[in-house]
C-alpha cells in the first residue's frame, strides 16, 4: 500500500477500532462486577469484566493515537476527498480478491457442511486453480460469474429446503447435482479455452489436481487418521464400499 | 560434576532418537517437507508447522516434536533456495539472503552459495541448540520465583516488545494487533468464574477460540490470498553443478558464523521477533565489520553465510523463552506452543518438573535435525528445486485445502472452519495495512495466562497494584515496558538526539580547545 492510502486506511481503521472498543465497553459493563454471579460475591478485581475492560481502554487509547496520526498526515482529508471522487472498484486486484473470497466462502459456509467432502474439495480446486492458472482477467471474470451462479443455485436449494425434498427421493441427490455442476464447469471452461493450446494444457492440469488432491487426502484422513470427514456422501460412501470390499478380499 | 548429569541425559536422548528407525525416517521426511515449504515462495515455516501440528495430534509427544522441529529447521533453511536461485525469498527469514545470494548465482556460483548456506545453517542450528540446553534450565529455575503479577507483565511485555520491533510502519500498530489478539483470547467462559464473555449465546464459543484454527487462519489464509491476488510467480531457477562446500571457506568465515549465530540466538530470545529480523541484523553486522563492505549486495559470500547462520540459530533462541516462560520467541515458535498445548504440555517454569527430560529431548532433536538438514540439503538439493517449477496458482489452492482439513480434523468441528476464515480475512487486511501478525498471535496464546494471572495476583494483594513496583522482577518488567513505549514517541527521540548532540558538541569543543592549548 502507498503511504497516502495507508494513512487513509489508518483513518478508517481507527474509527472502526474506536467503535469496536466502545462495543467491548458496553458488553463489559453487562458483566458481573460487584454483584453476585452463580452464588459468588464479586469484588471488582476478580470480575470477569476486568480483563476486557483493560483491553478496551488500551484499544481506545491506541485507536485515538492512530486517529490523530492519520488526521495529521492527511489520511482523513484523503478519505473524504476519495468519497466524492469515483474510484475504480473493478480493478484486476479487486476482482481476483473477490474470486478468492467466493471460492473460500462457498467451500466453508456452503459446500463442506452440506455436500460430500470429496466433491466440495474438487469443486473448490477446479474453480480456483483454473481461474487463476489461466492468468487472464476476462476469463477469470467469466469463470467467477459461472461459479457464482452455480453457488447461488445451491444457496436457493438449501435456503428454501428444496435440498431436503430432493434428498428424500434419493439420498445423494444434492451430491449428484454438485457433480453435475463440476462437470458443467469443466465443459464451460473447455469451451472458453478450446482454441488456446496453452490454456487447454492448464485446464487439464487443473482437472487432474482437483481430482488427485481429494483422492489422496480423503483416504489418508478417513482410513489412516480415522477422522470422519465433515460430510460423507456419494463419493466417500463409494470409497467406503471399495475400502471394505478390498479389506475383506485381502 | 553437575555438568555430567545433564550431558549424560542429553546423549541418552540422542541415543534413544537414533536407535528408532521410524524417528530417522521422520527426521529426513519432515526436514525434506520443511525444505520444500521453505523453498516455495508463499509457503512459510509457520504454515508448515501449523499444518503438521494437526497431523501429529494423534502421535506421542516425542514423535510429534521430532516432526515439528525437523520441519521448522528444514523450512528456515529451505528459504535460501528461492533467494539464491530465483531471486525470490522462499520465506521472510531468507529475505536478506537475496541481496548476495542471487548475484552469486548470476556469477555461476549458485552451487557454492548453496553449499555454504547449508553448512552455515547446520552450524547455526547447532549453536542455537547449545544455548537452548544450557540456558533454558536456568531461566526456568529463575522464573520459578515469578508470581502472578510477573506472569501477567510477561505476557504484556511479549506483546509490547513484539509489537514495537515487528512493526514496519507505526509501532502502535503492533500493539493494536496484540490487544486484538488479547480480545480474541477473552472470548469464551472466563477461567475463574466461568462467566460467558462475548459468546453471543453460541455453545461452540463457550470453551474459547481453538488456538490452532485461529493460527492456521492468521498465517495460512492471508498467505493464500496474497499469493493468488498479487500473482506471485517463480522465475527460472539458476543452474548449478556441485554444492559440496569448500571447508577452507567455512574455516575462513568461522568467526563470522559464530557472531551471526550469537546474533540469531539473541534476537530469537526476544518474544515474537523471529528469524527475518535475526537475518537482517546479522547481515548489517557482517557488512559493518567487513573489510570490504562495498562488495555486499554484489555477491559477497559473507553476506549469505551471515544471514543463513543467524536465521537458523534463531530457532534455538526462539525456543528458549517458549520452554522456560511459555512465551514464543518467533511466529513458528508460537505455532509450536499451540502444538504443545494440544498434547497437554504447558511450557513454562514448571516444565522442568512436569517433564524433566523435555528440554534435552528438544535439544537432541534440534541437533539431529541439523544433521538431517545438512545431509538432505547436500544430497537432494537438485531434486528439491524442481518443486519451484510448480506454478503458484496450482499449489496455493492445495495448501488451502490442507488448511481446511487440518483445522477441521483437530476438534472434528466445522465451527473451527467457520472461525478460521474470518480470522484469516481479518489477518489479511491487517497485513495489508502493515500490522504485524505475530503480536496478534501472541495475544491469542498468552491472553488466558494474562487474564487469570492478573486477577489471581489482585486477589492475593486484595486489589492493590502496589506489588508491581515493590517486586524487583515486576519493576524491571514495568520499566522495560515503559521504556519500550516511550522509545517510540517523538519527544523521547528528540530528547535523545538533543542530549547526544550536546555531548558530542561538548566533546568537540574540548578537542578544539585542547588542540589550541597544545599549539
Amino acid at each position: 500500500m502507498k503511504k497516502r492510502e495507508l494513512r487513509r486506511a489508518d483513518f478508517i481503521t481507527s474509527v472502526l477500532l474506536l467503535a469496536f472498543s466502545a462495543w467491548i465497553l458496553i458488553e463489559t459493563f453487562k458483566m458481573p462486577a460487584k454483584d453476585t454471579y452463580s452464588g459468588v460475591q464479586n469484588v471488582w478485581y476478580v470480575s470477569p469484566a476486568l480483563f476486557p475492560l483493560i483491553i478496551s481502554i488500551f484499544i481506545i487509547i491506541l485507536g485515538t493515537v492512530l486517529l490523530v496520526h492519520s488526521i495529521q498526515s492527511d489520511g482523513a482529508s484523503y478519505f473524504f476527498s476519495s468519497i466524492s471522487k469515483r474510484t475504480k472498484f473493478a480493478s484486476e486486484k479487486n476482482i481476483r480478491f473477490l474470486s478468492i473470497l467466493l471460492a473460500l466462502f462457498s467451500l466453508i459456509y456452503l459446500n463442506i457442511p452440506r455436500i460430500d467432502f470429496f466433491i466440495s474439495t474438487a469443486l473448490f480446486l477446479i474453480f480456483i486453480i483454473s481461474a487463476f492458472y489461466f492468468d487472464e482477467i476476462n476469463l477469470l471474470k467469466k469463470l467467477t460469474l459461472f461459479y457464482f451462479i452455480g453457488s447461488l443455485i445451491f444457496i436457493i436449494l438449501f435456503a428454501f429446503g428444496i435440498s431436503k425434498i430432493l434428498n428424500s427421493y434419493y439420498k445423494y441427490f444434492i451430491d449428484i447435482l454438485a457433480l453435475v455442476f463440476y462437470i458443467s464447469y469443466v465443459i464451460y471452461n473447455w469451451i472458453k479455452v478450446k482454441n488456446n493450446h496453452i490454456y487447454k494444457k492448464r485446464l487439464i492440469v487443473s482437472l487432474m489436481a482437483s481430482l488427485a488432491v481429494p483422492l489422496i487426502l480423503c483416504p489418508i484422513f478417513r482410513y489412516s487418521f480415522l477422522i470422519p470427514l465433515p460430510k460423507e456422501g456419494l463419493i466417500i460412501q463409494m470409497m467406503h464400499n471399495i475400502y471394505y470390499f478390498l479389506k475383506r478380499v485381502i | 560434576m553437575f555438568i555430567f548429569g545433564p550431558l549424560f541425559i542429553f546423549f541418552q536422548q540422542i541415543f534413544i532418537l537414533i536407535t528408532n528407525p521410524i524417528n530417522i525416517l521422520i527426521f529426513f521426511g519432515a526436514v525434506l517437507l520443511g525444505i520444500i515449504f521453505g523453498a516455495m515462495p508463499g509457503l512459510t515455516a509457520t504454515l508448515g508447522i501449523a499444518l503438521l501440528a494437526t497431523l501429529t495430534y494423534g502421535m506421542d509427544i516425542g514423535t510429534s516434536m521430532v516432526t515439528l522441529l525437523a520441519m521448522y529447521v528444514g523450512a528456515i533453511y529451505g528459504g535460501s533456495y528461492g533467494s539464491i536461485l530465483i531471486n525470490i525469498p522462499g520465506t521472510a527469514a531468507a529475505a536478506a539472503t537475496v541481496l548476495d545470494g542471487y548475484p552469486l548465482a548470476c556469477q555461476g556460483k549458485a552451487g557454492k552459495a548453496l553449499g555454504l548456506t547449508t553448512t552455515a545453517s547446520a552450524i547455526g542450528t547447532f549453536i542455537g541448540m547449545l544455548f537452548l540446553i544450557t540456558i533454558t534450565p536456568f531461566i526456568s529455575a529463575f522464573a520459578l520465583k515469578f508470581t502472578s503479577f510477573e506472569f501477567f507483565l510477561l505476557a504484556f511485555f511479549g506483546i509490547i516488545i513484539s509489537g514495537a520491533l515487528g512493526s514496519t510502519d507505526l509501532a502502535y500498530k503492533g500493539w493494536i494487533a496484540g490487544f486484538l489478539g488479547l480480545f480474541l483470547a477473552s472470548v469464551g467462559r472466563d477461567q475463574l468464574q466461568f462467566y460467558p464473555r462475548f459468546t453471543f449465546g453460541l455453545d461452540e464459543l463457550d470453551g474459547g477460540l481453538e488456538v490452532v484454527p485461529v493460527l492456521i487462519g492468521a498465517f495460512g489464509i492471508p498467505q493464500i490470498i496474497q499469493v493468488l491476488k498479487d500473482k506471485v510467480t517463480c522465475g527460472e531457477a539458476k543452474r548449478f553443478q556441485r554444492i559440496l562446500p569448500e571447508f577452507t571457506e567455512i574455516i575462513h568465515h568461522f568467526p563470522l558464523i559464530i557472531r551471526s549465530a550469537l546474533i540469531g540466538v539473541g534476537i530469537g530470545t526476544i518474544p515474537g521477533i523471529g528469524e527475518d529480523i535475526a537475518a537482517w541484523t546479522a547481515y548489517a553486522a557482517a557488512k559493518n565489520s567487513s573489510k570490504h563492505p562495498e562488495r555486499f549486495g554484489k555477491g559477497e559470500i559473507a553476506g549469505v553465510i551471515s544471514t543463513e547462520t543467524a536465521n537458523n540459530a534463531c530457532i534455538g533462541g526462539a525456543i528458549i523463552p517458549l520452554l522456560s516462560l511459555g512465551i514464543p520467541g518467533s511466529p513458528p515458535a508460537a505455532m509450536l506452543l499451540g502444538a504443545l498445548m494440544l498434547h497437554g504440555i504447558q511450557p513454562g517454569p514448571m516444565l522442568n518438573f512436569d517433564h524433566p527430560l523435555f528440554i534435552f529431548q528438544c535439544g537432541a532433536i534440534l541437533l539431529l535435525a541439523s544433521f538431517a538438514m545438512w545431509i538432505t540439503g547436500m544430497l537432494l538439493c537438485k531434486q528439491v528445486i524442481k518443486v519451484l517449477r510448480i506454478p503458484t496458482p496450482v499449489f496455493m489452492p492445495i495448501v488451502a485445502v490442507l488448511c481446511v482439513i487440518g483445522s477441521y480434523s483437530l476438534g472434528l468441528g466445522i465451527f473451527n472452519l467457520y472461525l478460521m476464515v474470518p480470522v484469516g480475512i481479518l489477518a489479511y487486511f491487517l497485513t495489508e495495512m502493515e500490522y504485524p501478525i505475530a503480536p496478534l498471535v501472541i495475544g491469542v496464546i498468552l491472553g488466558p495466562m494474562a487474564d487469570a494471572n492478573l486477577r489471581r495476583a489482585l486477589m492475593v494483594s486484595k486489589g492493590s497494584f502496589l506489588p508491581i513496583i515493590t517486586r524487583p522482577v515486576s519493576l524491571i518488567l514495568v520499566l522495560v515496558i515503559i521504556l519500550t513505549v516511550v522509545n517510540q514517541t517523538k519527544w523521547y527521540k528528540n530528547l535523545i538526539r538533543r542530549i547526544s548532540e550536546k555531548l558530542f558538541s561538548k566533546k568537540k569543543t574540548k578537542e578544539i580547545s585542547s588542540n589550541r592549548f597544545k599549539k
